[in-house]
């Protein structure tokens, strides 16, 4: 289930070329751990049933699904401001995209 | 307007999460409107008999292990290596200030007359005594160990515990325990940062940390075992919580 509150900027022809990556429009998820700047680039895992959309990570420490404006790739870097934690994305044994903590 | 958090570089994201203003607007954000750590309309259905026991005695156990953290957290500011560690501090011990006010405030509601005889009656010796290690290794100003001790063992320790507690408990306590658990995600990271960074330049410290572990796991694993009895979990639901509490000393490499 990709978050509703997730929308893909298009590129003029409506689709990324190809290799470029994919940009989001964030919007509020109603976060409220972090200042009111910061808030669209956090949510709650909902538990069974929610997935990640393809710019999103689940924090290793602190559990909160963590969102940025663009596609997310291996080696990229992201930052968890509810732990203060720096985070490098990293393609997990699943195959899926996880987060490893960079101290 | 914030284009991408995640394109700051380390040291300007570090600034900005350390920072006093940075606290006072996120706690803002889920604390205002409560009073004494829920929403007032909140309606009280707290536990009757041997179930209003359990509770009684869990939180008064959490207040301990605030307290233990309220007293390590202002002794480590003076050992803080520098500003902004020492103002990250100064916020986890207005936080810990809270969570232990919120909790005896529960204890009133729930009908306790003296609630800070009742922490001292009902406390656990595991907890005591982990208390009195933390705060002497404060009292030895060695940062490492007592940041190792507080910011990750006893904040792991709490983390893991509240949230398991806060998904079966009362209305009331649930919102309260809810709250902090929301403050307990900077403290750990913190600790878990804090360390990791200094391990990584100085890897002989390890050795040091190992020694702290040993001597503080199994008084955590006792605490964790008799808390998860008193909040009623099963064994399943308890190793989860060990394993939990174990995450982020092993993501240290502390195996």
């Amino acid at each position: 289930m990709v978050d509703p509150l997730l929308e893909t900027v298009e590129a003029s022809d409506g689709l990324p070329e190809p290799g470029e990556r994919r940009r989001f429009l964030l919007e509020d998820t109603g976060f409220n751990e972090v200042p009111a700047r910061y808030r669209r680039f956090y949510r709650k895992w909902r538990g069974a049933g929610d997935a990640l959309a393809p710019n999103e990570v689940i924090c290793p420490v602190c559990k909160v699904v963590i969102r940025s404006t663009r596609e997310l790739r291996p080696g990229d870097r992201v930052y968890c401001m509810p732990c203060m934690s720096r985070l490098v994305v990293v393609r997990g044994e699943s195959g899926m995209l996880e987060a490893r903590v960079a101290y | 307007m914030v284009k991408d958090v995640h394109d700051l570089e380390h040291d300007a994201f570090l600034e900005e999460v350390h920072s006093f203003e940075f606290w006072f607007q996120a706690v803002e954000g889920y604390l205002s409107g409560t009073v004494d750590g829920h929403r007032p309309e909140t309606r009280d259905e707290p536990p009757l008999g041997s179930a209003r026991e359990r509770l009684i005695t869990t939180l008064c156990n959490y207040c301990v292990g605030e307290t233990a953290a309220l007293e390590g957290a202002s002794g480590l500011i003076a050992i803080a290596p520098n500003r902004t560690t020492k103002v990250f501090l100064a916020t986890q011990v207005v936080d810990e200030g809270r969570h232990l006010e919120v909790l005896l405030r529960r204890l009133v509601e729930l009908g306790v007359a003296d609630p800070e005889s009742e922490v001292e009656r009902r406390a656990s010796p595991s907890l005591q005594l982990f208390r009195r290690r933390l705060l002497e290794l404060v009292a030895g100003r060695d940062w490492e160990a007592a940041i190792f001790a507080q910011n990750v063992i006893l904040e792991s320790l709490e983390y893991a515990v509240f949230h398991s507690h806060a998904s079966n408990a009362d209305p009331i306590t649930r919102e309260v325990l809810e709250g902090i658990i929301k403050d307990e995600r900077r403290h750990i990271g913190f600790g878990e940062n804090e360390l990791g960074r200094r391990l990584a330049r100085s890897p002989h410290i390890r050795a040091r940390l190992g020694q702290v572990r040993n001597q503080l796991d199994h008084l955590v694993l006792d605490m964790l075992e008799t808390t998860a009895r008193e909040i009623g979990v099963d064994r399943h639901e308890q190793e989860r919580l060990g394993r939990a509490y174990r995450e982020s000393v092993e993501r240290l490499g502390f195996t």
